[in-house]
């Protein structure tokens, strides 16, 4: 490879890697701020968000032969946009405060899917609790007509259980 | 009639009263690890989860750590997870496949059993040090089945399991009957905990009143997901199962993958579903076949076992480390030569409604945690309320308060036992 070319691949890594931080960023910014219709379109038609739990390899499992804690499919991931909008969705009222720390973005195309990988730590505080959740994200992201939209996302806890948290009734 | 814990129950003017601070104080929490987890039958697991011979896993029941084994003849066995030389947890993995266990202190290394197989630098110790009971894992007093369910004593003595049960054993193999080839739990835990009383979940579990109320936006998304209810109304009778099991039975609107279709499900998943009841008629009879298919049950077992066989069956266990504050495990039952189809839809029902990611066990979260905080206002407000049904004729609805009046009961009698 002349130097040349490989200055152009790095450019095109760099380049897709600062678009893909630039959705997650929003992503994150979104969910803090309780955008939660545009965090919804952020994600393709088709999506599906996920959460494992600690005591299964959260990389490589599926939600249809093991039980996780969140399995979300498109009507789901609306039903639970619509649900958090409401005063009876008694464990988010009041909100709570909410921060997304994403950070050690890495990006790779697979076909027509790009892939990323990243860490979080998500802090969710409500009167007399603040809890921590820490792990990585991995972003299924496809590329419609110039605008990168998500496919899948599955939060990956890299935590023994979910203690003494209790709940996940923000989204990760 | 008050009770020594101070329970009021008055039947006359209809009155449960539970003082608060059986919520709250830091003796009786003590108590309840003397006088109902060191004497009652817990629940250690399923048989399912070592399925192979050689197989362990490790778990804390009420606070102690128990490794969990099967050797190689296939028997089961039930060890305190400590060393016998200085007492180091001897596995430290959460489950695995292995026939000796070496503490990693010394060198130690034990036997599925628990028996020393290996006794690094002998030389250093008396002839007969080696098979010296007092060397040797120490097994947990009593283990018993009861279908595939295991359950520990750490008290010697005392009824056997069946007679423990009562009434909650006929439940336990209601949900045997749901599969012919036997039931198993799903991979995946739910780990977490709640920072509230212990009781409050026993409570929560079995309540069928708050259901209007803590969990309208689930009866709304129920609502708003097209084909998701079925024909069922929401109806039902409290079932007192004595010796302080209790449990609610009612039918529901939603859709049970055994086997209760629902519209969302389609025409092939009708005719799977009707196949699935079929097969249960002609094995356990149309009577029965209709109470496992059509009726959901919210069961708790004394002191700590929940299972609720309702949209999925869950199996939920949890300890007190504090007056305020619990641990819970919650697993997913399931039979064993389900269909990937049914397998997921179970999943997909389990995950919509049950635990911390859900729709609804959140909203309970909060309810128990926000009675704990509650607690604190101390002075006059002392008693909380469990009398909803008690001037009712005849059976008590699954949306009074009977189920948990039956617990408390239990709870009172164990207490008062202990102190006497
Ligand atoms: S503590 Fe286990 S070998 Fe010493
Ligand atoms: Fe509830």
């Amino acid at each position: 490879m002349s130097t040349a070319t490989m200055e152009r691949t790095l450019e095109d890594s760099l380049l897709l890697r600062l678009r893909v931080e630039e959705l997650l960023f929003t992503e994150a910014d979104l969910l803090d701020s309780w955008k939660l219709e545009s965090w919804l379109a952020l994600f393709t038609e088709d999506a599906h968000y996920y959460v494992p739990p600690s005591d299964v390899d959260g990389d490589t499992a599926t939600p249809d032969t093991s039980l996780f804690y969140i399995m979300d499919d498109p009507v789901r991931m609306r039903e639970r946009v619509v649900r958090l909008s409401k005063i009876g969705a008694h464990s988010e009222h009041p909100r709570s405060k909410v921060r997304h720390l994403v950070t050690n973005v890495r990006v790779e195309r697979d076909g027509d899917i790009i892939r990323s990988r990243s860490s979080f730590i998500v802090s969710r505080a409500k009167d007399i609790t603040h809890d921590l959740f820490v792990g990585h994200y991995l972003h299924e992201i496809v590329d419609q007509g110039g605008e990168l939209k998500i496919r899948k996302k599955t939060c990956v806890l890299d935590m023994e259980a979910l203690r003494p948290h209790a709940r996940i009734s923000i989204i990760l | 009639m008050a009770l020594t814990t101070g329970i009021i129950n008055d039947k006359e003017r209809a009155q449960f009263l539970v003082p608060r601070r059986a919520f709250t104080d830091r003796s009786i929490f003590e108590k309840e690890y003397e006088a109902i987890f060191n004497k009652c039958w817990l629940y250690l697991g399923h048989a399912s989860e070592l399925a192979e011979p050689g197989t362990f896993l490790t778990r804390t029941v009420a606070r102690r750590p128990i490794l969990f084994t099967r050797d190689k003849e296939g028997e089961y066995h039930a060890l305190l997870n400590a060393c016998p030389h200085r007492g180091a947890l001897v596995c430290r993995e959460r489950h695995g496949k292995g026939r000796a266990f070496m503490c990693m202190y010394h060198g130690w290394t034990f036997g599925s059993d628990g028996h020393l197989m290996t006794l690094p630098g002998s030389s250093g110790y008396p002839k007969g040090f080696k098979t010296d009971p007092q060397k040797q894992m120490v097994h947990v007093p009593r283990m018993e089945r009861f279908g595939d369910f295991f359950f520990i004593n750490f008290s010697k003595d005392g009824e056997d399991l069946a007679t423990y049960l009562a009434d909650a054993g006929d439940t336990l193999k209601l949900l045997g009957e749901h599969s012919p080839g036997g039931m198993q739990i799903v991979g995946g835990t739910q780990e977490y905990s709640i920072r509230g009383n212990w009781k409050l979940l026993a409570e929560n579990s079995f309540d069928g009143y708050h259901a209007a109320c803590n969990h309208s936006t689930y009866l709304e998304y129920l609502g708003n997901t097209k084909g998701a209810l079925g024909v069922d109304p929401l109806k039902g009778e409290a079932v007192d199962l004595k010796n302080g099991h209790a449990m609610v039975e009612y039918t529901a609107p939603w859709g049970r993958p055994i086997a209760n279709w629902v519209p969302i499900w389609g025409e092939e998943g009708k005719k799977e579903i009707d196949a699935v009841y079929a097969e249960l008629q002609s094995r356990v009879g149309p009577e029965r076949a209709e109470r496992i298919a059509k009726k959901s049950r919210n069961m708790v077992i004394f002191p700590n076992l929940v299972i609720n066989d309702i949209m999925a069956i869950t199996v939920r266990t949890f300890f007190p480390t504090a007056p305020d504050y619990m641990e819970i495990n919650a697993w997913a039952l399931a039979p064993k030569e389900e269909t990937e189809w049914r397998r997921k839809f179970r999943l997909y029902n389990f995950t919509e409604f049950l635990g911390p990611g859900g729709f609804a066990t959140p909203d309970d979260v909060e309810a128990i945690e926000k009675c704990q905080q509650g607690y604190a206002v101390g002075g006059d407000a002392q008693y909380n309320d469990i009398s909803k049904g008690m001037a009712r004729d005849g059976a008590p609805s699954f949306d009074d308060e009977a189920q948990m009046r039956a617990y408390w009961v239990e709870w009172d009698r164990r207490l008062s036992e202990y102190e006497a």
